[in-house]
C-alpha cells in the first residue's frame, strides 16, 4: 500500500498545475496577445485597441522598410559576434589561466566574477563617466599624455565599440565561473599521465582541457547568443533612444523606444514577435553549431 | 498516511496560493468598497436627481497624483493630505507616483479597467485625452452646476482646457515657464553682456559669436535627447503669442512655414557651431554639466531648473534667467509657459452621493490660495490674486525668474503639448540628421502632421 504512492503520479500534478497556470497566464497568454496587438492600433500602454490596422499587416510592411530596425539587426548581429569573441573567448583564455596557478584561484574567480553583481544601470552610469566626452576618465589620461583634442567616444564612428565593450566586460566572469567548474571537473589524473608523457602544458591544454571542455563551451556558446539578443538595458543607459542619429539600436532597445517613449506599442509588439522568431531561428542555429558530443 | 500527507500538502498550497489572491484585493479595501458603493449610488442617482448628500461619515478617497519621488512638492502634498485627514476625519489613499511613461500608462489603464481613483492629479494635454474623451472625468462647469464656488479663485483661460473639446476639466496647481538661464561668468569672461528684454535674435547671435570666439560653447543644448526647448523658442520667432500654439494644417500654410523656418534657425545654430561639439551624441545631462561648470553661457530650460541649478552649483549667483531673444514678430518679452497639470473629479466619484462633496472639498483645499503658493513658489499659477511668495527666502536666480514672468508681455503654451510622442518623432528624434542636413526640414514636418492626423482619426 504504502509503497503506491510512488506510482501514483496524480499529485504531481497538483504541484505542477500552479506552475503551469502561472506561465500560461503570465507569458503564453500576454503572448499571444501580443501577436493580436502587432495588427491592430494602439497609442498608448494601458490603453484598448482603436481597431485592426488597415490593411492589418501594415506594421509587418513598415518592419521592411524601417531603416532603423535594419540598424538594430545589424547591430545585434555585431553584438551577438562580440559575445562570442569577446565574452567567451575571454573567458576561456581566463578560465585556462586560472586553472593553471596553484595559488590565488578564489582571489581571481571573485575578482572576474565581481561586474555581475553590480547593476546594470551603475554599470551604465560607471562607464558613461569613463566614455564622458568632457571630463571623461579616457579624456582626461588622453590629456595627460598630451593629446590636444578631445574624443567623442560616442559619436557615429565609436558609439557601437563604446557600447560593446562593457557589454561584453560585464558578463566575461559570468561565463569565467561556468568554464573553471568545468575545468575543475577534469581529472586530475589525466594531466599527471600527459606530464609524465612529456606533454607541455600547451599541450595539456589543447589536447585534454579544451576537449573534454567542449561540452561547457557549448552551454556557454548556447548562453551567449541567446543573451546578446536580448541585451538591452546597459545599451540602453549609455545611449538612450539610438544615440547618436539611430546608430545604436538594438532590438531589444527599438522594441523598447516605440513601447514606452513613442507610443507606438502596436509596432512595438511587432517588432517583439520578430525577435522571438530571430530568437528561435538563432537558437536552433547555435544549437546545430555548438551541438554537444557524448565522450 | 503519506497519501494523505500528500494530499494534504497540496491542499494547503492552493490554500496559500488563494490567501495570497485575497491579500491582494485586501489591500485596497477602499477600491473595493467604492465599486460596491458606487453600483448603489449610481441606482440611488437614477431615482433622485437632487443636490448631493452631505458624507454622514469619514470617507475614503482613493487620490493619483504625481507628487511623488524626486517631485520637488512630494513633501508638500504628504504634508498637506496629512493636515487635512486630521481636520475633515477623512481618509486618503494615495496612490501617487513618479511622472513617467509607466506612471502614465498605469493612469490610463486604470481608467480602461474602471479602476480610476476618486481625485486624480495629472496632466491636461493630449495625455488626458483618453479619459476625457471616454466621459470618465467632470468638466468643471459641470461641477459649478452644484458647487458655483468651486475653482472661483482660479482665471478660467488658465486652468489649461483639454485638447478634446477645449473645456476645462481641471484645477491648476503649479505651472511652468521656460526662459534663458546664463552663466554670467562665461559672459564676461567673453566681454558679452547678458541679454535684456530689448535684445533681438540678431543681437543674440552676435554674442553667441562673441562667445565661441572667446573659446566657450555659446550654448549648451542636446539637440540628440532634448531639442524640445529651442524647437519652442525658433518657431516661436516665427508667430506670435495668440498663434503659436495653432497646429499647422500642412507645411504650406502660415504655421507650417513658421516651423520650417523656426527649424532652419536651429540648423543655422548647428552650422555656425554655437552647440557643444558633441551636441549630437550628447544626454542633456551632459550638456547641463557644461553650463554649471562655466563651459558654456546659455541654457534654455524650465522653471523646474532653477532647483536643478540651485543644487547644482556653490555660487547661484552666478546664474540668471532672461528672456529667450525674439524675432519677427515675437517680442523677446513673449514667453513659453502655462499651466500643464491639475485636480481632476472622475465620473465615478461624481455620481458616488459618499464622495462627491468630499472630492470637492479635497480639490477646494489642494487648491486654496495659501496651498497654491506654497506648492508653486517661482512656477506660474492661474490664481486671480497671484502668489504669496517671500521673495526673501529665494535666491537671486528665483527672484529672476519671478522678475521675468512678472515682465512678460506674452505667454504662449508649449505646442509640442499638442503632439503625441509618437508624432514627435520625425522632427524631435529626427533632429540630428536634420541639422546635419541628411533628413529634410520640409518632409519631416509633413511626417510629423501625418502622424498628429492618423492619431486624430
Amino acid at each position: 500500500m504504502s509503497s503506491n504512492i510512488y506510482k501514483n503520479k496524480k499529485p504531481i500534478i497538483f504541484f505542477l498545475v500552479p506552475a503551469f497556470a502561472f506561465l500560461v497566464i503570465f507569458l503564453y497568454y500576454p503572448f499571444f496577445q501580443n501577436i493580436l496587438n502587432s495588427f491592430k492600433a494602439i497609442n498608448n500602454l494601458g490603453s484598448s485597441a482603436k481597431g485592426w490596422n488597415d490593411p492589418w499587416y501594415t506594421n509587418y510592411v513598415e518592419l521592411c522598410k524601417d531603416t532603423n530596425i535594419r540598424a538594430a539587426l545589424i547591430n545585434t548581429i555585431k553584438m551577438i559576434a562580440a559575445t562570442i569573441i569577446g565574452q567567451l573567448g575571454i573567458a576561456i583564455v581566463l578560465a585556462l589561466m586560472v586553472d593553471n596557478i596553484s595559488k590565488g584561484q578564489k582571489f581571481f574567480r571573485t575578482v572576474y566574477f565581481f561586474p555581475i553583481v553590480i547593476a546594470a544601470t551603475a554599470l551604465g552610469l560607471l562607464f558613461n563617466l569613463v566614455f564622458l566626452y568632457d571630463k571623461g576618465m579616457l579624456n582626461q589620461l588622453r590629456e595627460i599624455f598630451g593629446a590636444a583634442k578631445l574624443i567623442d567616444f560616442k559619436d557615429n564612428s565609436h558609439a557601437m565599440l563604446t557600447m560593446m565593450i562593457p557589454v561584453t566586460w560585464q558578463y566575461v566572469g559570468f561565463y569565467f565561473i561556468i568554464l573553471i567548474t568545468g575545468l575543475n571537473n577534469i581529472s586530475d589524473e589525466l594531466y599527471e599521465a600527459a606530464t609524465i608523457d612529456g606533454a607541455s602544458r600547451l599541450q595539456r591544454v589543447r589536447y585534454i582541457s579544451l576537449p573534454l571542455l567542449y561540452n561547457v563551451i557549448c552551454t556557454c556558446g548556447v548562453l551567449a547568443v541567446t543573451g546578446a539578443l536580448k541585451v538591452f538595458d546597459l545599451p540602453w543607459i549609455m545611449f538612450p533612444k539610438g544615440m547618436p542619429s539611430n546608430s545604436t539600436w538594438l532590438t531589444g532597445t527599438y522594441m523598447y523606444y516605440h513601447a514606452f517613449e513613442s507610443h507606438n506599442v502596436d509596432y512595438s509588439s511587432a517588432i517583439s514577435v520578430l525577435i522571438v522568431v530571430l530568437g528561435v531561428i538563432t537558437a536552433k542555429i547555435v544549437n546545430a553549431v555548438f551541438k554537444e558530443k557524448d565522450y | 498516511m503519506k497519501k494523505m500527507m500528500a494530499m494534504l500538502l497540496t491542499g494547503a498550497m492552493v490554500l496559500s496560493l488563494t490567501a495570497c489572491g485575497n491579500g491582494s484585493s485586501g489591500s485596497t479595501p477602499a477600491q473595493s468598497e467604492s465599486k460596491f458603493g458606487e453600483s448603489e449610488a449610481a441606482a440611488e442617482a437614477d431615482k433622485e436627481e437632487s443636490a448631493p448628500e452631505k458624507s454622514s461619515g469619514p470617507v475614503t478617497l482613493n487620490v493619483t497624483t504625481t507628487f511623488a519621488g524626486e517631485d520637488t512638492n512630494a513633501q508638500n502634498y504628504q504634508d498637506a493630505i496629512a493636515a487635512w485627514q486630521d481636520e475633515t476625519g477623512n481618509k486618503i489613499n494615495d496612490a501617487s507616483g513618479s511622472s513617467s511613461e509607466t506612471f502614465k500608462a498605469r493612469v490610463i489603464s486604470d481608467f480602461e479597467m474602471g479602476s480610476e481613483p476618486d481625485v486624480l492629479f495629472y496632466f491636461n494635454g493630449v495625455d488626458s485625452n483618453p479619459f476625457v474623451e471616454a466621459g470618465k472625468v467632470v468638466s468643471i462647469d459641470e461641477i459649478r452646476q452644484t458647487y458655483p464656488e468651486y475653482a472661483a479663485n482660479m482665471k478660467d483661460g488658465m486652468m489649461g482646457a483639454s485638447p478634446v473639446d477645449g473645456k476645462n476639466y481641471s484645477v491648476p496647481v503649479n505651472g511652468y515657464w521656460e526662459g534663458l538661464f546664463v552663466n554670467k561668468a562665461v559672459c564676461e569672461a567673453a566681454g558679452v553682456e547678458i541679454p535684456t528684454a530689448d535684445t533681438t535674435w540678431d543681437e543674440f547671435m552676435d554674442i553667441c559669436q562673441k562667445i565661441k570666439d572667446a573659446g566657450y560653447t555659446p550654448i549648451a543644448a542636446s539637440f540628440a535627447e532634448i531639442p524640445h526647448y529651442w524647437f519652442e523658442f525658433c518657431i516661436y520667432n516665427y508667430l506670435t503669442p495668440a498663434t503659436h500654439n495653432i497646429l499647422p494644417e500642412s507645411s504650406d500654410d502660415e504655421h507650417g512655414q513658421a516651423w520650417i523656418s523656426g527649424i532652419g534657425d536651429m540648423k543655422v545654430l548647428y552650422e555656425k557651431g554655437f552647440l557643444p561639439e558633441n551636441t549630437l551624441s550628447a544626454t542633456d545631462g551632459e550638456t547641463f554639466q557644461l553650463f554649471i561648470d562655466g563651459k558654456a553661457a546659455f541654457l534654455i530650460d524650465g522653471s523646474w531648473k532653477v532647483g536643478g541649478i540651485e543644487g547644482a552649483t556653490d555660487d547661484v549667483d552666478n546664474f540668471t534667467v532672461t528672456y529667450v531673444p525674439g524675432k519677427g514678430e515675437r517680442k523677446s518679452t513673449d514667453i513659453i509657459g502655462g499651466l500643464s497639470s491639475g485636480w481632476y473629479i472622475t465620473k465615478k466619484a461624481w455620481d458616488d452621493p459618499e464622495k462627491q462633496k468630499v472630492c470637492v472639498e479635497f480639490i477646494s483645499y489642494m487648491t486654496s490660495d495659501e496651498m497654491v503658493s506654497n506648492f508653486a513658489s517661482v512656477s506660474a499659477t492661474a490664481l486671480k490674486n497671484g502668489t504669496q511668495v517671500d521673495e526673501s527666502q529665494l535666491s537671486s536666480l528665483a527672484v529672476a525668474g519671478l522678475d521675468m514672468v512678472a515682465g512678460a508681455t506674452g505667454m504662449a503654451g508649449a505646442v509640442q503639448d499638442q503632439v503625441t510622442q509618437e508624432a514627435r518623432v520625425p522632427v524631435f528624434n529626427g533632429m540630428p540628421d536634420i541639422v546635419t542636413g541628411k533628413a529634410d526640414i520640409k518632409e519631416s514636418v509633413e511626417e510629423l502632421l501625418k502622424l498628429v492626423a492618423e492619431g486624430q482619426q
